[in-house]
């Protein structure tokens, strides 16, 4: 059986703070969040940040409306929000929106023995989703948290968590998740269904 | 081919001038081109062409990201025209390429652009005649803007959206939607693009070996499912002929992670740009037999029937459900998805 992983994406306050309504979401989700972060941590699986840096020259980076470029390398506003870091974590930098594309995620998924990814942060239909997607194409069982996923929009997370159990993840709250640990010492890998 | 790089290692204006920074970089293109450039240096290329009638177009290329997984803006500016030709029924023969080039851009991607057109010049049996190479500032082109025009001669009846008939079977001859989802992926990093990847390629083979198996007649009228997809294509031969085409929706060739990503994206796959793809209007009694010829070549191998032109006088694109019924495809007014090619 293969280890489990949890993975964060984007809390970094360049993402959580760039609108009320974001922050205001976070900040409703942030105690069940770290809760549950903190019981996968105490038994034994890894938790990895993927921090989002914008490239300079990347074309597809949003910008702010003054033009400058957010989530730079180095920065406050790039780092992971302290609340939800811990000892022992891991921080693996992205560029783009899934955390598998061009980042080490993978080999050190692989070199770690993980088989199960539990996707969580935000935005839900966006870094969260992504980041699903690839971790199934590469063969990972993966699960999502719908309590530790938000969206600044709630229609859009839940049309992203729809898609997501609908093609490629387990969706379950985060209290059934370790449930499920606790009844079966794993989380089981779902059939899933393909389109003819 | 010759790849040595003497000047700066990076696009420059003064590549641009005219001068002598020009012609090394010229020379260091066709050298890469190789024997696929056949121009004399001319200020215009003279070429042989068997008497008779000629097709002739041209493209522009713009595709963003302009390096992609399974190709980049080289082959796509060659398969682009070439397909163009072919589905006229022409021969393709000879391109003019013409390269805008933003300062900065590093000679060994220009280089690698100069031989996927080399490659893809030699698989479609065409030569690069002429050429020009003209280089802006910084920010004003996106790394190298490419144009095509390509010349084709015809050795048998030109294929003509008015020689469609009702009842003629309407054959895609691969999968839709895989390029645009491809380079989607690629621009944002959302994870299919290593699982879905451009179809670009030139076509002009597999329609010739179509064409020599069936003849000419049974395949009435053929195109590229290119910008605008599927649905662009069926509004065109519906305003041109004037009649209703319907489509079956299961039917539709559409990889399964296509459709992950265009339901993830909200695009619809029959809306979605491919560059490897053709739509094929045949005679209902030669259907079998173009899906034969087609899904017996490299590219042609998900070849379906989708659906049919109807008899019904009205200029309209049908899709049938699983449940028979018809719902109809309204044509875009615009595009959300643009620099597709």
């Amino acid at each position: 059986m293969g280890k489990i992983a949890v993975l964060t994406n984007d809390l970094q306050g360049d993402v959580v703070y760039l609108t009320p309504e974001r922050t205001a979401v976070i900040a409703d989700a942030q105690p069940h969040y770290t809760a549950f972060l903190d019981e996968m941590r105490r038994r034994g699986h890894t938790v990895y940040h993927l921090q989002l840096i914008n490239l300079p020259d990347d074309p597809n980076a949003n910008r702010k409306a003054d033009g400058t470029l957010p989530l730079q390398r180095g920065t406050e506003g790039a780092e992971i929000l302290p609340a939800f870091l811990a000892d022992g974590d891991v921080v693996v930098e992205k560029n783009k929106d899934s955390g598998f594309y061009e980042t080490e995620m993978h080999d050190l998924l692989q070199a770690a023995g993980v088989d199960t990814v539990v996707v969580t942060g935000l935005q839900t239909q966006i870094c969260v989703q992504t980041t699903a997607a690839d971790a199934f194409f590469r063969g990972y069982n993966v699960w999502v948290p719908s309590d530790c996923v938000v969206s600044d929009n709630p229609a859009d997370r839940d049309r992203s968590l729809t898609w997501l159990s609908g093609y490629c993840a387990t969706v379950a709250d985060s209290s059934e998740i370790l449930e499920t640990l606790d009844s079966k010492g794993e989380l089981p890998r779902r059939v899933v269904k393909t389109l003819p | 081919m010759a790849s040595s790089v003497t000047g700066p290692d990076e696009v420059v204006l003064d590549h641009g001038s005219g001068a002598k920074l020009s012609h090394e970089l010229v020379s260091l293109i066709v050298d890469t081109l190789g024997d696929v450039y056949i121009g004399e240096m001319e200020d215009s290329a003279m070429l042989s062409i068997p008497a008779g009638r000629i097709a002739m177009t041209t493209d522009s290329f713009v595709v963003d990201p302009p390096f992609f997984g399974n190709g980049d803006i080289g082959k796509i500016a060659v398969c682009g025209t070439v397909n163009d030709l072919a589905v006229v029924g022409a021969r393709p023969l000879y391109l003019t390429l013409g390269m805008i080039l933003e300062t900065g851009l590093p000679i060994t991607r220009l280089l690698q652009v100069v031989t996927s057109i080399r490659e893809a010049s030699l698989e479609a049996g065409v030569r690069i005649v002429c050429g020009d190479t003209k280089v802006v500032r910084k920010g004003e082109v996106d790394q190298i803007y490419l144009n095509t025009a390509g010349l084709g001669v015809f050795e048998r009846a030109p294929l003509r959206m008015r020689d469609v008939r009702p009842g003629d079977r309407v054959i895609l001859s691969g999968s839709i939607g895989n390029h645009t989802v491809h380079l989607l992926s690629i621009r944002e990093g959302l994870g299919f693009e290593q699982r879905v990847l451009s179809d670009c390629a030139p076509l002009n083979g597999m329609l010739d070996e179509l064409l020599a198996t069936t003849g000419e007649g049974p395949v009435h009228s053929v195109r590229d499912v290119t910008r605008g997809g599927l649905a662009a294509v069926l509004h065109e031969y519906a305003q041109a002929t004037g009649l209703t085409i319907r489509v079956d929706r299961a039917r539709l060739p559409i990889q399964f992670e296509t459709v992950m990503a265009t339901d993830m994206l909200g695009i619809n796959a029959i809306h979605a740009a491919n560059e490897g793809c053709l739509c094929l209007f045949v005679a209902p009694e030669a259907e079998q037999e173009v899906l034969a010829a087609l899904r017996s070549h490299r590219y042609g191998g998900e070849a379906v029937a989708i659906g049919e032109v109807t008899a019904a006088a009205e200029p309209v694109v049908l899709m049938r459900d699983g449940d028979g019924r018809d719902s109809v495809i309204e044509e875009l007014q615009g595009s959300e998805l643009p620099r597709l090619c």
